[in-house]
């Protein structure tokens, strides 16, 4: 806490305003459907960020991450719709579930390499998927095959996850896009992140090091799995009406994957950035184009990210970094320093 | 109790013997070197002391326990660290992150692990580099990073693998005392290594493989003058990288 505290003193100054900003966006914005949007922006800048423990650290590329989202969505709901279990006990339990999946799907595919690893995410994420269309009830729970889950509707209460109004939708998931970025940036500046780190980008000199870094790479894994459910129950929630092609399908996965990517993977603000950026791109051309050219949104996505590659292979977060460091930490420390000298003539 | 003693390892690559029925012994305290032409299995030898793989056969003990077949990081946790022939830094990773990587192999904190580091660095003259991308470094600042990592874990025995490869004779002149006072702290050093000036200086004993086998062992001046020794490296590249 001390370090995050520790910044300069500007940088402190505009993160306050940033957030304070960001605190009473609801009261300036009237417009549900516009609040719709930034919801969206806020939840996969959160989904991204859960991506990024794995994909940003661990030196691997998920692309079935929809698998744990699914998971968390699909358990909330059919808890709350069976037994009226409060969705927040769902969301808890959802994402138990979700990291015992991903510790399974982990220990195996964790020592797969580059495109080994990535191809077996995808083949997990869609099989998910297609085992969720073809499954209409599990003891209990009715799960809807393809057709989907259509939630209860109720009166407006926290315990039950469900508002009139999107400000509190808003303020919850930034709340736990917030608590993710801290989480990430804690271990960021820990020993596991180093070990992460090092084991993503030279596991054989890691391991000389005395990294077992299969066991950091899980651990991440198992994090990222439990955080990823935990945006699916807040979906479910949202929408109140989710299908395996709209929580499981790969477009999900591979939307997280391209705002890390282009946003900065392994980084805190990448896909925070990223989210800023696509998810406007998504749903303009699902707006406008959607019914005509349905993934249209992919292949811009892809030009974006070839152009990205291109100039800044450390994704967005590069050049807004040396934006911010050019324009306001600089001249704030000329001045600083200037101020300072001047202090010193007049000691003379 | 030698720290150190490997019996009879042999390591086959499909059919090749890599090295071959290799047998040496490390007393605590010592800088032991281990010399050979190209390819004659120096590093496969490392390799199999430190578990990059298991050898096909043979023992190494080490502090009185079996290592052999064991994984990298528990022989690492054991108190054996090597570096890489071919160096391979976390290369996105500033010189400190590096070295700071290696030294919470004695701590869970932070700033605990930075403070070892910059020391680490302060003792091999690297310190000035600490903010530098390790990607944008020299080879000969690689390899001393490669180093630096490797001590910063505070190892018993530390296997070098050709720190020195590359460097101006000057600068090997300048890493001779170096080595000499991180033996001087306690830690005892096989190395591997071309130059000849720098082996002959440094070792107590020294080991000659061609081929995978032990062609002969004992203090340098003896070393040197065998007969089968010098059969090994008769214009071979030990005259070239003489200088
Ligand atoms: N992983 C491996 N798979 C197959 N063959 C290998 C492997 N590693 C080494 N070898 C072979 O084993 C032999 C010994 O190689 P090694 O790298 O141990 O030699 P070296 O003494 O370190 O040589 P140099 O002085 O060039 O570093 C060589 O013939 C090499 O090609
Ligand atoms: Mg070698």
């Amino acid at each position: 806490m001390k370090q995050l505290l520790d910044q300069k003193p500007i940088v402190l100054l505009l993160s306050a305003l940033l957030l304070g900003g960001l605190f009473i966006l609801p009261l300036v914005i009237t417009s549900p459907a516009l609040m719709q949007i930034i919801i969206l922006i806020v939840l996969y800048a959160y989904l991204t960020s859960t991506w990024n423990f794995v994909g940003g650290f661990a030196g691997v590329l998920p692309l079935g991450h929809s698998a744990f989202i699914g998971i968390g969505a699909y358990t909330s709901t059919v808890l709350m719709q069976t037994f009226g279990l409060s969705p927040w006990f769902g969301m808890i339990i959802g994402g138990l579930l979700a990291a015992m999946v991903g510790a399974a799907i982990g220990l195996p595919t964790l020592k797969l390499r580059g495109a080994y690893f990535a191809l077996a995410t995808i083949a997990i994420g869609e099989g998910m998927r297609v085992l969720f269309e073809n499954v209409k009830q599990v003891g209990p729970f009715k799960i809807n095959g393809p057709s989907g889950i259509s939630l209860k509707l109720v009166e407006s209460s926290f315990m039950d996850f469900q508002f009139d109004s999107k400000a509190p939708y808003y303020y919850i998931i930034l709340i736990m896009l917030l608590l993710v970025l801290l989480l990430t940036y804690f271990m960021m500046n820990s020993k596991v992140g180093y070990y992460l780190a090092a084991g993503g980008e030279e596991p054989e000199a890691a391991e000389a090091l005395g990294i077992k870094v299969a066991r950091y790479k899980l651990i991440a894994m198992v994090i990222s799995c439990f955080l990823a459910a935990l945006g699916g129950t807040f979906y479910a929630q949202l929408m109140l009406y989710f299908y395996p092609k709209s929580i499981l399908g790969l477009d999900l996965s591979f939307e997280i994957a391209f705002i890390a990517l282009i946003g900065g993977r392994g980084t805190i603000l990448g896909p925070v950035l990223g989210a800023l950026l696509l998810r406007p791109v998504s749903e303009l051309t699902r707006i406008y184009l959607g019914a005509s050219l349905p993934g249209l949104h992919l292949i811009i996505f892809g030009l974006v990210l070839i152009m990205v590659m291109r100039y800044y292979p450390a994704g967005i977060v590069e050049p807004i970094r040396n934006l911010i460091n050019k324009y306001i930490i600089e001249p704030f420390n000329k001045e600083k320093k200037s101020a300072e000298g001047s202090e010193a003539d007049k000691a003379d | 109790m030698s720290l150190l003693e490997v019996t009879k390892v042999t390591k086959k690559f499909s059919g090749l013997v890599a090295v071959n029925e290799f047998s040496m012994t490390v007393e605590a305290g010592q800088i032991v070197g281990v010399i050979g032409p190209n390819g004659a299995g120096k590093t496969t030898l490392f390799n199999c002391i430190a578990g990059a793989f298991p050898p096909t056969s043979g023992s190494i003990i080490f502090n009185g326990q079996e290592v052999a077949g064991k994984k990298p990081y528990e022989i690492c946790q054991f108190g054996i660290t090597r570096t890489f022939q071919v160096v391979k830094p976390f290369a996105s990773k500033s010189v400190l992150y590096n070295t700071m990587v290696g030294a919470f192999a004695q701590t869970q904190h932070l700033h605990e692990a930075e403070h070892i580091a910059i020391e680490v660095l302060q003792f091999l003259g690297l310190d000035h580099k600490k903010d530098i991308v390790s990607k944008s470094l020299t080879l000969p600042e690689r390899k001393r990073l490669e180093l630096a990592r490797a001590l910063a874990t505070k190892p018993k025995l530390l296997l070098l693998d050709e720190v020195m490869a590359g460097l101006r004779p000057v600068e090997v002149t300048e890493m001779l005392p170096i080595i000499r006072k991180i033996n001087e702290t306690g830690v005892t050093i096989v190395i591997v290594e071309h130059i000849m000036q720098a082996i002959m200086n440094l070792s107590e004993k020294i080991y000659v493989v061609n081929f995978g086998k032990k062609i002969a062992e004992g203090d340098p001046d003896t070393v040197v003058a065998d007969e089968e020794v010098i059969k090994a490296y008769l214009g071979d590249e030990y005259v070239v990288t003489q200088h």
